[in-house]
C-alpha cells in the first residue's frame, strides 16, 4: 500500500460521498456539489507530526491569557520569533514564555504555541 | 545511498519527551506485567550493573539504589511517536523502508554526493526538533554498511551521531573498528569459521577470497561479502510485507484458576488478532490455542499444552475465529492448575479475496462479514472494544496485565494530555 505513494502526488483521503439511502426518485440537486465538513485540522495543524497537545493545569500562565483548562497547540517544528508564545524546559519543569528576541538568555525550546483552545462555556 | 536512521535507546527517549525533569537521569522501561527490564536510556546502561532482560524483582534494590525511574512499557506512546519519526523522515526522500518500530532505511540516491553529509545531519536535527526523539544515522551505499556506520555513528562520540561512509577511506576505517561478530546480520557460526580463518576485523573478511566466503559460508555470507564491498545486494523494501503469522500471548495479571476468565481473556486476544488480520486483508486457515502455567515457580504444579485447529475455510471473523478458539481452550483447560498465560496464533494466513469455499461449506459468509464490519466501524468510532461479543465479558480488571507505571498516553487520549501549569493536575 505504501509504495504506491511514492512519487506520486497523494490525493486527499476524504471521502466527498454523502451517505443517502439507495431509494429510487429524484437525485439531490446537491449531487455534483458536496463537500466534506469543515474540519479543524485542516486549519489549526500545519505539520501533524511534530504537533503536540498540552493541557494547563492552573492559572500560573494568566500573563499571557492563559487559564485552567486551556489546550495548547504546540509546534515542536517552528523557530519562535520576536513576540511569539513557547513551552520551554527550565531546570526540568515546562514553562511558557514569550519569546525576546533580544533577549541574551537561553532557552531550552520545547516548542512553539500556534494556538490556544478555550472554553467559553 | 542508503541512510539508516535509528532512534536512541527509543522507549526511553519517548517516555523522556515529556518529562525534562528526567534529562540526564537513568530511565529504564518494563515489559508487559513489569516483568523484565526492556529498553534503558544512556544513563541507565552507564550502570554497568543493570542487566538487561532481568527480571525487576532480581534488580529492585539496584534500580532504587540508583534512582532509576522505571516506567511500564506504553506501546500505545511509542507507536505515535515511532509514527512520528517516520513521517519526519518521508520528508526527505519518497522511499522510506521502516525495518523496525525505531529504525528506518532512507534513499538518498537523488542527492548530490556534496549534500550527503549535509542532509545527514538535517535528517537527525530535524527528526530531534520535530519529535522530541534523538537519532543516528549511518549513511553509506549498502544497507549493511549503513547499519554498521550508523552504530559507529552513534559509539564514537566526535561523530557526532552521524557517518557518511563516502569514500574508499571511510569504508575501511569504519570496517576495521568493526569485529566479525559486529558484521550486521552475521551467525554465531559463521562468526567462528571466519576468526578461524586468523580474520579480526570486518575488514579482514571483506577482503577474504569471495570463493572461499561461497563455499565456507554460502550465498547468504557471501551477499553480506558483497554488501560490505559496497556491491548493494539488499534492496529497500517498500511494501510492508503481510505478515504470515499473527499472535499475541500476555501473562495475567495474576495467576488464574477460573476457567471463565480465561475463556474471557482467550476471546479478548482472539478479536485482538482478528482485528490485524482484517487491517491487513488476509484471513487464517489455522488457529492455535495455548494455555501454560508459571514454569518459574517451584511450588506451583506445571501444566501447558496447546492445540492447532484447521478451519474449514479461512476466515477473519471475530465470531467465527472466537469459536474455534474456544472450543480447542475447552480441550486443552485442566482444572487445579495456576494459570499464567494465554495465548492465541494465527497462521496459514492468505489475502482474503483469494479465500476458496470448501465443497460442504455452508455459506454464512455474507452475514457474519457483515456484522464484523459494522463492529470494527463503531469501534475506529467510539474506541477500542466498545463493542464486543459476550464471551469476552466485562471483567479485564481480573486477569489484565498489571503496568503499575505506564505513562499516560500524551498523543492519542484527550483524558491523558501533558499538563502545564504549577500544580500538577
Amino acid at each position: 500500500m505504501k509504495s504506491e505513494k511514492v512519487n506520486l502526488i497523494e490525493k486527499s483521503k476524504k471521502s466527498y460521498r454523502v451517505a443517502r439511502p439507495k431509494q429510487t426518485g429524484f437525485s439531490s440537486p446537491a449531487t455534483h456539489y458536496t463537500e466534506p465538513r469543515i474540519d479543524l485540522n485542516d486549519a489549526l495543524i500545519e505539520n501533524p507530526s511534530a504537533t503536540f497537545y498540552v493541557r494547563v493545569s492552573d492559572d500560573s500562565f494568566s500573563e499571557f491569557d492563559i487559564f485552567e483548562k486551556d489546550v495548547l497547540i504546540i509546534d515542536k517544528s517552528l523557530t519562535p520569533k520576536n513576540n511569539q508564545l513557547a513551552v520551554i524546559t527550565q531546570e526540568g519543569a515546562f514553562q511558557i514564555i514569550k519569546i525576546k528576541s533580544d533577549s541574551k538568555e537561553e532557552i531550552q525550546l520545547w516548542g512553539v504555541i500556534t494556538y490556544i483552545i478555550k472554553s467559553t462555556l | 545511498m542508503i541512510a539508516l536512521v535509528d532512534c536512541n535507546s527509543f522507549y526511553a527517549s519517548c517516555e523522556q519527551v515529556f518529562r525534562p525533569d528526567l534529562e540526564g537521569k537513568p530511565v529504564v522501561v518494563l515489559s508487559n506485567n513489569d516483568g523484565c527490564v526492556i529498553a534503558a536510556n544512556k544513563e541507565a546502561k552507564a550502570l554497568a550493573h543493570i542487566p538487561m532482560f532481568q527480571p525487576v524483582f532480581k534488580i529492585k534494590q539496584i534500580l532504587a539504589e540508583n534512582n532509576v525511574t522505571c516506567f511500564s512499557s506504553n506501546y500505545t506512546l511509542y507507536a505515535d511517536l515511532s509514527q512520528r519519526v517516520m513521517d519526519t523522515l518521508r520528508e526527505f526522500s519518497p522511499l522510506v523502508e521502516e525495518y523496525s518500530i525505531d529504525e528506518s532505511f532512507v534513499d538518498l540516491s537523488h542527492y548530490n554526493p556534496s549534500e550527503w553529509h549535509a542532509i545527514a545531519h538535517k535528517i537527525k536535527d530535524t527528526v530531534h526538533k520535530n519529535t522530541g526523539i534523538p537519532v543516528g544515522v549511518g549513511v553509506a551505499k549498502t544497507k549493511s554498511l549503513s547499519k554498521m556506520a550508523n552504530k559507529f555513528a552513534k559509539k564514537v562520540a566526535a561523530n557526532n551521531g552521524v557517518y557518511v561512509v563516502d569514500s574508499e577511506e571511510k569504508r575501511k576505517f569504519l570496517l576495521e573498528s568493526a569485529r566479525v561478530k559486529d558484521i550486521w546480520g552475521i551467525g554465531r557460526k559463521h562468526t567462528i569459521r571466519v576468526e578461524n580463518t586468523g580474520a579480526k576485523t570486518a575488514l579482514d573478511f571483506a577482503n577474504t577470497e569471495v570463493a572461499w566466503v561461497r563455499k565456507e559460508l554460502t550465498v547468504v555470507g557471501e551477499r553480506l561479502w558483497r554488501e560490505l564491498n559496497n556491491l548493494p545486494c539488499l534492496e529497500m523494501v517498500h511494501l510492508p510485507k503481510a505478515k504470515k503469522g499473527i499472535g499475541t500471548a500476555k501473562s495475567f495479571g495474576r495467576k488464574l484458576t477460573d476457567y471463565g476468565l480465561i475463556v474471557e481473556a482467550t476471546s479478548f486476544y482472539v478479536a485482538e488478532v482478528a482485528d490485524l488480520l482484517r487491517q491487513q486483508d488476509s484471513a487464517a486457515g489455522c488457529i492455535e490455542v495455548f494455555l501454560q502455567t508459571n514454569s518459574f515457580s517451584n511450588s506451583d504444579n506445571q501444566y501447558s499444552n496447546k492445540i492447532i485447529i484447521t478451519l474449514d475455510t479461512p476466515t477473519n471473523s471475530t465470531i467465527k475465529l472466537t469459536k474455534e478458539a474456544l472450543i480447542g481452550l475447552k480441550k486443552i483447560y485442566k482444572p487445579g492448575y495456576r494459570y499464567k498465560k494465554v495465548g492465541v496464533n494465527l497462521f496459514h494466513l492468505i489475502p482474503e479475496n483469494e479465500v476458496q469455499m470448501s465443497l460442504f461449506h455452508e455459506e454464512h459468509k455474507s452475514e457474519s462479514a457483515a456484522l464484523t464490519k459494522v463492529m470494527d466501524a463503531l469501534n475506529s468510532k467510539f474506541g477500542k472494544n466498545k463493542v464486543k461479543l459476550a464471551t469476552v465479558g466485562n471483567r479485564e480488571k481480573e486477569w489484565a496485565l498489571v503496568k503499575e507505571h505506564r505513562s499516560p498516553r500524551f498523543t492519542t487520549q484527550w483524558d491523558e494530555l501533558l499538563t502545564i501549569g504549577k500544580k500538577i493536575l
